[in-house]
């Protein structure tokens, strides 16, 4: 168990090396002068005097060492820096669009679980039969449609030809909704972000859990199970999907950083204010302190549940704390 | 290696499948030059011609033909996944291998750099790196199989110190075989099921991350891409414009058809090698 603890902290720590090396190391690596880069378009009326009071109110003349410890008092205070195109504090942008992307990413991480694995074991159950190969078909093809394309295609045809569900946003602004009618509006802007985030995850869960039941379900203790004579369902769901859906208990931290790429592309088309939305707009607009600042609470996000997946497991599996 | 894999795949029927869905994209987006009709870089008629003879998708915005565009943009998906899949396989199979031969130390360093990796959304460091870097084509090639080679190379590395304490490698290295022809000739052989598996899952991965990356407006404008046709395209997407049908949904398609191809190989190759999965296995129950 301490060596399993250990490559954690190790791998975490890389983790976090890599990011610092990403938002700290990499611009000042690079050539080209801050100051220009942030005050773009006024270069020609900076005189030499602001020129250097901006290098010193900015910190920049400090020796690196100066700068890093800077950096990181600054972001241990939850400062994530300063978006000089929205001209806002950067931890307050991602703080405004960051409960909208863990409402799609969430509720769609449960769906797609709940299906993913209620398919794939009926379908193992009934190998080769004809809801098996119809479903795995289906599957096989569904896996193939790229998130991106189920997006454009649905808001092709729900929102523009048919006019069913909003196209844009997150909920109706100005309405002055409250309560249920509230929660009704968010809702209905809901649907099909999360409808084509969903179905794009759904696949991947199906497959796996499908092939981790299909080498489940021969084992001796399933057998047993049989000649007991307890229930099909008992022994599918009990006995023998407690075991396969191991695999994807491993996976959880992986498929998380899965969900939010899906959630980048699915939120830019339909216009839903996430994270996905606002890191179009910090490339678009070429906002570096805005996409450093993503890219922080992304990577510290997918860590923090990595680490939940990982204290977890232990309970899900018991066996990973004796083979250590 | 008890397995004649490409017997077994001539009778997988999903494998084949894809592999002549693959075949057929392949040879289209290398006759690009030859098929296209027009110069998908120049004005060829009006914007928004509907489709006609001269134009099979009609043309564009700015009057470029569409079916001469798409089939450039082909050409670049499939060029990326070929890339990004041999760089971001060469990369792993270097480390993975010679961690399971060196181990120790260095062992140790890749591996934990590989799980580091796993956890960090690649999308967003390609976002920033592209944000730095001036985005050309061969630099998010390079970017995306540094940030992709971890799975391969924890799998080489698995297979690989599986391998070293089988039978017939002690005895090799017993009369004196060299490292390198054991490496040769006895451990590269039975990695190639992984190798093979490993291109094309990740051949996929790219073909989408060009599309999802263009889309999102990170690739050099002028590319022909798949994502830059629909992002350009979504921009008209209004009924009154009624482009969706030869403009947006060309792209999809294309896009859709060469995931959908890969993804049918990926899983016939799954099942070829590995034989738990094999239909002819029959199970208890």
């Amino acid at each position: 168990m301490r060596n399993r603890t250990m490559k954690m902290v190790v791998a975490y720590l890389l983790t976090i090396f890599i990011l610092l090396f990403l938002n700290f190391l990499l611009p000042r690596l690079l050539p080209g002068d801050a100051i220009l880069a942030m005050y773009s378009g006024h270069e020609t009326l900076m005189t030499e005097e602001m020129y250097a009071e901006l290098v010193r109110m900015h910190g920049l003349d400090l020796p690196l060492h100066e700068q890093f410890f800077i950096y990181l008092t600054e972001l241990a205070h939850g400062d994530l820096g300063y978006s000089y195109i929205c001209h806002a504090s950067t931890a307050d942008l991602i703080m405004g669009a960051l409960p909208w992307t863990l409402l799609l990413v969430g509720t769609s991480f449960i769906l797609s679980a709940v299906a993913g694995i209620v398919l794939g074991v009926e379908s193992s159950w009934r190998r080769g039969g004809r809801f098996d190969k119809t479903l795995l078909t289906f599957m096989l093809l569904l896996d193939g449609i790229p998130s991106l394309a189920i997006g454009i295609t649905s808001l092709t045809v729900f929102c523009l030809y048919f006019g069913w569900f909003p196209s844009t946003g997150a909920m109706t602004p100005y309405s002055g909704a409250e309560g249920i009618e509230y929660i009704k509006d968010v809702l209905w802007h809901l649907v099909l972000p999360l409808a084509t985030l969903t179905l794009s995850m759904i696949p991947g869960d199906y497959l796996l859990i499908r092939n981790s039941m299909l080498l489940t379900i021969r084992e001796p203790y399933v057998l047993t199970a049989r000649a007991k004579g307890i229930k099909n369902r008992r022994i599918k769901y009990l006995h023998a999907a407690r075991n396969a859906i191991l695999p994807f208990a491993t996976r959880i931290g992986i498929r998380i950083a899965y969900l939010i790429t899906g959630a980048l592309f699915i939120e830019t088309i339909f216009a839903y204010p996430g994270l996905g939305l606002l890191t179009y707009h910090a490339i678009s607009n070429r906002d570096l302190p805005l996409m450093q600042g993503i890219l922080t609470v992304s990577v510290i996000l997918v860590l923090l549940i990595n680490i939940v997946v990982d204290l977890m497991y232990k309970k899900i599996d018991p066996r990973v704390g004796y083979a250590y | 290696m008890h397995i004649k894999p490409f017997q077994e795949f001539a009778k997988d029927k999903i494998g084949v499948a894809g592999l002549v869905l693959i075949l057929f994209l392949f040879t289209t987006a290398i006759l690009a030059p030859v098929i296209a009709p027009h110069d998908p870089w120049d004005y060829s008629a009006s914007a928004f011609q509907p489709p006609s003879r001269e134009h099979l998708l009609g043309t564009n915005d700015i009057g470029y033909d569409i079916f001469s565009e798409l089939l450039w943009a082909l050409r670049t998906s499939i060029l990326f996944g070929i890339a990004v899949a041999t760089i971001t396989c060469t990369i792993g199979i270097v480390l993975g291998v010679s961690a399971a031969l060196i181990g120790g130390m260095y062992d140790m360093i890749v591996m934990r750099l590989a799980d580091a990796l796993l956890a960090i959304p690649t999308i967003m460091v390609l976002i920033l790196i592209a944000a730095y870097f001036k985005p050309s084509t061969t630099v998010l090639i390079i970017a995306l199989s540094l940030v992709l080679w971890q799975t391969i190379a924890r799998g080489m590395r698995a297979q690989t110190l599986s391998l070293k304490t089988k039978l017939y490698v002690k005895a090799a290295k017993n009369t004196g075989a060299p490292t390198s022809y054991i490496m040769y000739k006895h451990i590269m052989p039975e990695l190639f099921p992984l190798y093979a598996m490993g291109f094309v899952t990740k051949a996929r991965i790219a073909v989408f991350m060009e599309a999802g990356l263009s889309f999102l407006g990170i690739f050099d404008p002028t590319t022909k891409s798949l994502g830059i046709m629909m992002s350009y395209a979504m921009r008209y997407l209004d009924p009154c414009f009624g482009v969706w049908f030869n403009w947006l949904l060309p792209p999809v398609v294309a896009l859709s058809l060469l995931i959908i191809s890969l993804g049918l190989i990926s899983y016939a190759i799954e099942e070829i090698f590995d034989p738990r999965l094999r239909r002819n296995n029959v199970t208890p129950i």
